[in-house]
């Protein structure tokens, strides 16, 4: 009736599960007690690439809610602009390293303008906060469509090559997955000293503890949340153009099913503190890595949703979260 | 203040709420330790204490809000410990909040009428297949007739959130009428009250103990508490250190020195 | 009247009955629920593989029985009845706001999974079809007249299901589950049990999207993953933001304006030719934009909930204006600020 495709077009980052079955040997059962050891590393090899993927989504997330205590439904829709952004670069230049930086500064302005557009004029205005998160979801429909029209809904990829797995210790790894993984590290490493360790981090983390608190002691709340959601996007935009490069092919639809298990694991993880939500995103990654590969890899949202389901049963808050979430207490 | 004579017919004997060695822990401020007090029945109680004694945390756990970590509470003779809030109200444990929490968007008649509980009229099926009543003649005469009294009827008809602060307490107590219980806990009523409105505030008060009730009031304001309560409960840190009639505790040492925070040497 | 218009009206019909069963949950009970559209679905499922007979292979599906259509419909709502008791006993006990949206949305998600990948249940991404006419048969109606009774059918339901959603709205339940939205403790507070409350409005708000689904069902005749997406819900929750969140008579004006209206307006424009997917972008990006606007200029929506008004007793009926408010009588309160209640 309404054809819409269905979100996530096909294309899923735990597909390149199966590749990695594929080397796996197969003799029925194991041998030895090491085949064991070695499918269950090869494949936290495979679900730590994953984890990095969705930490780094689920971190930009993270510090949006925490300045503005908005939970952004259309931050999937800054992967998605930054993998187009790098798309095009690409296409022109030839080169990756442009590509992540354009993908980055993609994410980072689109982050930058929907906050000043849209959030913090419905936070000023002291709209409550379930309706933003309505908005950020018709705001999410917008960008979405606004790229269908753009470039169309059909599927495009990078035209990069994977170059061949190696063994890195007991792990397999590609050389971009390896990249991945040393950029995901670096990243957190940058981030966790800007937080803890920068004057802009101390303003933020104020900020996300308590606005008007921070604005008595002489914070610029505003510029510190934009700039914070811009931050956030940078990241967020580098997620898109890594998250494309490892599924291979993307359309506007992408990013919005990835943020489906971001915000899984984000939530699993606890919102509002950086780390914690990482914390839940390296976990989830890692599970879900293991369940792909043992039972089918798509049924992944289902098992992140369920994973959450599950975390929302036995603790509210969150695995690593001290933040409230039932209703009385 | 003139205590009002017990209604005719001897009430059951013992405290309408007894709170024994209440404890409750949350790694932060507002810890409770070893609360014991008890309110007798139709008397106002007053629960004083400086910021962060327990206060609010004592009475969230004993209306069922909080659960607490250790301790009893009895009501009447009924242990209601642990009980969820819902449970708590129904056997006539009323409480109101520091900030007056009606419903914004409903009518004042509309506050009033929900502020009586009535299982056997708000089914869902009822409700759909019965006739969509809200009350019964008789009851929406005792609503209007409550609003009269407390100078509302005019209101009746406003969404509640429209109200000014002042009315919105008054709204409270109106509800607090209907809902008929026989322990209210009042909690900082005064708050954001102009003062002007003190006498009509106790007024209010009186009359709900002339309906017999009894009553907790958790107040900052103490020539209120002067003037309201019978017996004063004193916390701090947590703890109760002092329990008895106003003069008793306005001159007793460990109140002045909870309250100033500092050893204090006879000046005389 | 002209075909377009009989399958236009009974589309709106259908939309109108979900409206109001998701209104129930948002608009009175005030969760967000992102997992209505799966009631919706399965009610529409269940009512396909409850009529058209048992699946001919390659095709799988469950049961497929033959039972008459009026039947499989509510055993279709009673389905998702069934499933939104399931996530309400969950998400509603200790979650609201934003994590009750968020685990909603996993919930809905997890059956959309399960629908488009384990085969055996509904025939994966091939969907079930086959439902032509149900009922067709038994009146003795030709294809031409059966348009007709299908839609006086649909029709009838939704004329059914607001008058009795209207009266539940004015009933004592009604009110104390708008209590809830509008503040849980104080309604806790004066002895309500709020998660009970909040479970049977949310249930029934599940039974009345799996009947609107099972409408579909017999609209549609078919009904596969593909005419399933997140939009589907977006355009309800519009329909119901735009005409008027928990007010009846809004929700069926912003059904009308936004399922019918907009959807209708964006049908005959032109395609483009190298991009067949923009007219469908555009009326999505659109209704995104109108929810958006609204959130920010009108969230009581255009026919705001009204206020029962109590006529009688003396003086004071319709009162003074309230205390430097200076509202009309149906707006709700002045100030930029709403109750947290959305």
């Amino acid at each position: 009736m309404r054809a819409a495709p269905p979100p996530g077009g096909g294309a899923s980052r735990y597909a390149a599960a199966d590749r990695g079955q594929a080397s796996f040997p197969n003799t029925p059962g194991p041998e030895h007690g090491r085949w064991v050891i070695n499918e269950v590393l090869l494949t936290l090899g495979f679900g730590l690439v994953s984890a990095a993927i969705l930490s780094l989504s689920a971190v930009g997330f993270s510090l949006e809610y925490a300045v503005t205590n908005i939970a952004n439904l259309s931050h999937g829709e800054i992967l998605t602009v930054g993998a187009y952004a790098a798309y095009l670069v690409q296409r022109q230049t030839g080169s990756l390293l442009a590509a992540a930086i354009a993908a980055a500064l993609a994410g980072g302005c689109l982050a930058l303008a929907v906050h000043t557009t849209v959030i913090e004029r419905f936070v000023s205005r002291g709209t409550p906060r379930m309706s933003i998160f309505i908005a950020t979801l018709g705001l999410s429909f917008v960008i979405q469509n606004a790229l269908v029209i753009i470039f169309g809904a059909t599927n495009v990829a990078y035209s990069i090559p994977q170059g061949a797995p190696r063994h890195i210790g007991p792990f397999l790894w590609t050389p971009t997955e390896i990249t991945i993984l040393a950029s995901a590290v670096a990243i957190t490493a940058a981030l966790y000293g800007i937080i803890h360790h920068t004057k802009f981090g101390k303003a933020l983390r104020a900020v996300s503890q308590n606005r008007d608190l921070a604005r008595v002691t002489g914070i610029h709340a505003r510029r510190i949340a934009a700039a914070t959601w811009f931050l956030a996007g940078l990241v967020a935009g580098y997620a898109g153009f890594v998250l494309a490069e490892s599924v291979g092919t993307f359309n506007p639809y992408f990013g919005f099913s990835f943020f489906l298990i971001t915000l899984a694991a984000a939530v699993a993880g606890g919102l509002g503190k950086a780390f914690s939500t990482m914390a839940g995103a390296v976990l989830v990654g890692i599970a879900l890595q293991f369940t792909g590969a043992y039972v089918s890899s798509s049924y992944e949202l289902a098992f992140a949703f369920a994973i959450l389901a599950l975390v929302i049963l036995v603790r509210p808050r969150g695995l690593f979260s001290r933040g409230r979430l039932s209703v009385f207490e | 203040m003139s205590v009002p004579a017990p209604p005719a017919g001897a009430a059951p004997p013992g405290p309408a709420l007894q709170v024994e060695q209440l404890t409750k822990h949350f790694g932060g401020v507002n810890a409770v330790t070893d609360c014991s007090f008890a309110a007798p029945r139709h008397r106002v109680t007053g629960l004083i204490g400086p910021n962060g004694a327990g206060k609010s945390t004592a009475i969230d756990c004993i209306s069922g809000f909080k659960r607490p970590d250790a301790g009893m509470v009895l009501f009447g003779d009924r242990a209601i410990t642990g009980l969820p809030p819902h449970r708590i109200a129904r056997l006539g444990l009323v409480r109101t909040f520091q900030t007056p929490r009606e419903w914004p968007q409903l009518t004042v008649m509309e506050n009033l009428i929900l502020s009586r509980y009535q299982p056997r009229r708000e089914g869902l099926w009822r409700g759909m297949l019965r006739g969509g009543h809200v009350a019964d003649q008789a009851e929406l005469a005792q609503v209007r007739e409550v609003l009269d009294q407390f100078g509302l009827l005019g209101l009746r008809n406003e969404r509640a959130g429209n109200l000014s602060g002042g009315q919105k307490r008054l709204v409270e107590f109106a509800r607090i009428r209907i809902a008929e219980p026989e322990l209210v806990i009042l909690d900082e009523p005064m708050g954001g009250v102009n003062p002007v409105l003190g006498e009509r505030m106790a007024a209010a008060i009186e009359t709900l103990v002339a309906h017999g009730a009894a009553v907790v009031l958790v107040e900052h304001n103490l020539p209120f508490i002067e003037r309201v309560t019978q017996h004063v409960v004193v916390m701090a840190h947590g703890a109760v250190i002092a329990a008895g009639p106003f003069e008793a505790i306005r001159s007793d040492r460990a109140v002045i020195d909870a309250y100033l925070g500092t050893q204090r040497t006879d000046d005389a | 009247m002209s075909q377009y218009l009989v399958s236009v009206l009974t589309e709106g019909s259908i939309f109108t009955v979900m409206a109001l069963g998701l209104n129930v949950i948002w608009g009175w009970g005030g969760d967000f629920d992102l997992a209505f559209y799966g009631y919706v679905a399965l009610g529409a499922y269940m009512t396909l593989v409850l009529t058209i007979g048992r699946a001919v292979p390659p095709a799988e599906f469950i049961l497929g029985l033959q039972l008459p259509y009026p039947l499989a419909v509510l055993l279709g709502a009673l389905a998702a009845g069934l499933m939104g008791l399931v996530v309400g006993l969950i998400a509603l006990r200790h979650l609201r706001g934003i994590y009750f949206s968020i685990v909603t949305l996993g919930a809905v998600y997890v059956l959309y999974v399960l629908a488009g990948q384990y085969v055996p249940l509904f025939d994966g991404y091939n969907g079930v079809s086959g439902l032509f006419d149900p009922m067709g048969s038994t009146f003795g109606l030709t294809y031409q007249t059966y348009q007709y009774f299908f839609l006086g059918l649909c029709i009838a339901v939704a004329v059914v299901v607001f008058l009795l959603l209207e009266r539940l709205s004015g009933s004592r339940f009604g009110l104390a589950l708008r209590s809830t939205r509008e503040d849980e403790r104080a309604t806790a507070a004066f002895g309500r049990n709020i998660y009970w409350l909040k479970l049977r409005g949310y249930v029934l708000g599940a039974v009345v999207g799996g009947l609107a689904g099972g409408l579909f069902a017999g609209y549609l005749t078919a009904f596969n993953p593909s005419a399933w997406s997140p939009i589907e819900t977006i355009v309800v929750y519009a329909s119901i933001l735009v005409g008027g969140k928990g007010n009846g008579r809004g929700v069926v004006l912003g059904v009308f304006l936004i399922a019918v209206l907009l959807q209708e307006s964006t049908r005959f424009l032109p395609q483009v030719p190298n991009n067949p997917e923009l007219v469908l972008a555009l009326r999505e990006m659109v209704i995104g934009l109108v929810l958006i606007a609204f959130i920010r200029l009108r969230p009581q929506g255009l026919l705001p909930e009204r206020r029962h008004l109590d006529r009688e007793g003396g003086p004071g009926t319709g009162g003074p204006p309230p205390l430097g408010a200076g509202a009309s009588h149906a707006a709700p309160q002045v100030g930029s600020a709403e109750p947290d209640a959305s």
